[in-house]
């Protein structure tokens, strides 16, 4: 135990060197920026916009829908003049959208003929702030389209609600999960149930990737530095050495993907608190349905992950045994890469029960998977797969680890390499 | 004396390239064997063999009367091992790289002072020892890793090309600390391709070629035997 705890604090020293420090530093301060510059974009679309309004009508309706603008947060700066001419002016200005309300509007509108705004964006770049403002004016435009159609149908038929007569049948949403029933609509409590569960894939595929990584560049690099034929002549068990590396590489790999995930949050303005807001209404529903997750599913839920890690630290191991320095160790994690994404993207852009058999199986094989449908498992009661996942994984790591042990005993330690053509041996 | 090491018709097989055909010899308390061949010949597999690196395919190894196949831990507790092209953990400075290997082998933390302490007078790389070893030339870090080799005492030390790629003045320096590790009393297995330095620092030799042991005794006997001025004529006779 002493020498084991005293291996593991050198390869914790020596994994958490210079070059990892500054690069989480800089993913720090590059998200931080990310963040900035995006809260700002997003301040600057929220706040009350200046547009430039050329009103050639002068009609009371042309007045009332300038009005409208106003009270709708906007700073109206009232143009006058020919069209081409305010364009101009306006193109030289810092303004970036014009509303043209051309003659005979409000006429147009009187005589229930439709009327044309014309609105242009003068595009200086692709920003938030810059989408937006055009989307506020068709908003409004609606809002206004909406608001003269129902005094239209007023004075026409008074005795009758405008509404009634222009959405005469009305719709009543259900949701059904297993024997569950719950009324409200089924788009919002998907996005509510992604928009709870979006973060953990990426945290998820950050923590395998970067605990991969770790162990792999740990046993390059004893390679690399000629190190690991004296650490393997210690009077310390093989396992141990083993171990060491697998679990220094995990608490390194969890810290830095905490690291990344902070500044990924910040970056991009997640907070539990967004969250919960966005959760706050669909809430009694998703307790309706039995899709809130409780202790014992997030007990099983760790545990699938725990198992995760474990297969991609031991696979991860066998890799580094494989690799010949840290060049070639950066190589070796690529299939391991692409075996986290493939599951990573189905999560996300798939429906794994909608899937033909064959492809089921061939997503359950890899060990990376169970953990990203593992939620969803639990949340729809597909325990049987979850449980399946958990146990595959748990003989997957014991195969693994068995063989990563067994290689580290032997000569295949310093003898195995990826190597084409002939196999080198020093004699 | 006694054997400290005996190795009985030892072979070593990598697939269909047979290594080691029958190596036997033994190693005596206190003395320096040195085990002389051209590249190639299996001086690396043997010295790899007994510090537990290489399971053999065949025959037997015992160490203070431990067999290797059986007990591999006890010949780890007891022996050190200085492979040719040995490197240290570039991030970490001299002192705590001898620190680190030290507490493998100390009972307390007094005795990992005391082998440092040694390591220390071993290596004479004084303030040096302060920097990081990604600063060291290479023969300071050899000198490292000799020091720590032979830092603890152990009843064997096993030294695979202890001077390989040393210059002149570091190779000397070298050679004079494995001389002066040996008047404690412990035993030493070196190889070397170099025969004048085996000759100098050996008290007995095996030559070594193509996985077979030719002769072996001390650089006298065999100078007698085959009537050479020094042991690379020994070893051209031997092959003959």
């Amino acid at each position: 135990m002493k020498n084991f705890s005293h291996l593991l604090i050198k390869e914790i020293k020596e994994l958490i060197n210079k070059q990892l420090v500054i690069s989480l530093i800089l993913i720090l301060v590059i998200f931080n920026f990310i963040g900035s510059v995006t809260k700002s974009e997003m301040k600057k679309s929220l706040a009350k916009q200046k547009i430039a309004v050329l009103d050639l009508d002068k009609s009371e309706i042309s007045k009332n829908i300038i009005g409208a603008l106003n009270m709708a947060n906007f700073i109206i700066e009232e143009k006058s003049g020919e069209k081409d001419q305010v364009m101009k002016e306006v193109r030289r200005s810092d303004l970036d959208l014009l509303v043209v309300i051309p003659p005979g509007f409000g006429q147009e509108i009187s005589n229930l003929r439709p009327a044309e705004v014309e609105t242009f964006s003068f595009l200086r770049g692709i920003s938030m702030s810059g989408s937006r403002k055009s989307e506020v004016v068709k908003a409004l435009l609606q809002t206004t389209n909406e608001f003269l159609s129902n005094e239209y149908l007023k004075k026409q038929l008074p005795n009758i609600d405008p509404k009634v007569l222009k959405s005469p049948i009305k719709s009543r949403e259900f949701i059904v999960v297993r024997d569950k029933v719950a009324e409200g609509s089924s788009s919002v409590v998907i996005g509510s149930l992604y928009a709870q569960s979006f973060i953990l894939p990426v945290i998820l595929m950050m923590i395998i990737m970067y605990s991969s990584q770790m162990v792999i560049t740990a046993i390059a690099m004893e390679k690399q530095n000629k190190t690991l034929e004296t650490l393997l002549t210690v009077p310390v068990s093989r396992s141990s050495v083993v171990m060491a590396k697998m679990l220094a590489a995990g608490i390194v790999g969890l810290i830095s993907a905490a690291i990344y995930m902070y500044g990924f949050r910040s970056a991009f303005n997640f907070s539990s608190g967004d969250i919960a807001k966005a959760m706050s209404g669909v809430t009694p529903i998703l307790k309706q349905l039995g899709l809130v997750i409780n202790t014992q599913g997030y007990v099983l839920f760790g545990l699938s992950l725990f198992l995760t890690i474990l297969v991609a630290l031991s696979l991860a191991t066998v890799l580094g045994v494989l690799a010949e320095d840290y060049r070639t160790a950066q190589s070796l994690n690529v299939p391991l890469v692409f075996l986290v994404l493939v599951p990573y993207f189905i999560s996300l852009f798939a429906d794994l029960n909608t899937m033909s058999l064959p492809a089921k199986i061939l997503v359950l094989a890899i060990p990376f998977s169970h953990p990203f449908f593992a939620l969803q498992n639990i949340m729809f009661g597909h325990l049987n797969l979850l449980w399946l996942g958990i146990i595959y994984n748990f003989l997957f790591m014991l195969a693994m680890l068995y063989w990563t042990v067994k290689i580290f005993s032997t000569d295949r330690v310093l003898t195995m390499k990826l190597k084409w053509g002939k196999k080198k041996v020093v004699l | 004396m006694g054997v400290v090491l005996e190795v009985q018709d030892l072979k070593k097989r990598y697939g269909s390239l047979e290594a080691l055909k029958g190596v036997s010899f033994k190693v005596e308390e206190g003395e320096i064997f040195g085990l002389i061949g051209p590249n190639g010949a299996g001086k690396t597999t043997t010295l790899r063999i007994i510090a537990t690196l290489l399971t053999p395919t065949d025959g037997r190894v015992t160490f203070m009367g431990y067999d290797l196949k059986k007990h591999p831990e006890k010949f780890r507790e007891h022996i050190s091992y200085l492979p040719e092209e040995a490197g240290a953990y570039r991030n970490m400075k001299g002192i705590d790289y001898l620190n680190f290997m030290a507490k493998f082998y100390a009972k307390d933390e007094e005795e990992v002072k005391e082998f440092v302490r040694r390591a220390e007078k071993i290596s004479g790389l004084g303030l040096r020892l302060k920097d990081k070893v990604g600063t060291y030339s290479k023969g300071m870090t050899r000198k490292l890793l000799l020091a720590r080799a032979l830092m603890t005492k152990p009843a064997l030390a096993i030294l695979d090309e202890p001077t390989s790629g040393l210059d002149v003045i570091n190779s000397l320096e070298v050679r004079e600390m494995i001389k002066d590790f040996t008047k404690e009393g412990v035993s030493v297995l070196l190889s070397s391709h170099n025969m004048l330095e085996v000759e100098f620092l050996s008290d007995r030799v095996a030559l070594i070629d193509r996985g077979v042991i030719l002769d072996s005794g001390t650089p006298q006997a065999l100078k007698e035997k085959y009537q050479a001025s020094n042991l690379e004529i020994v070893f051209r006779s031997a092959v003959q």
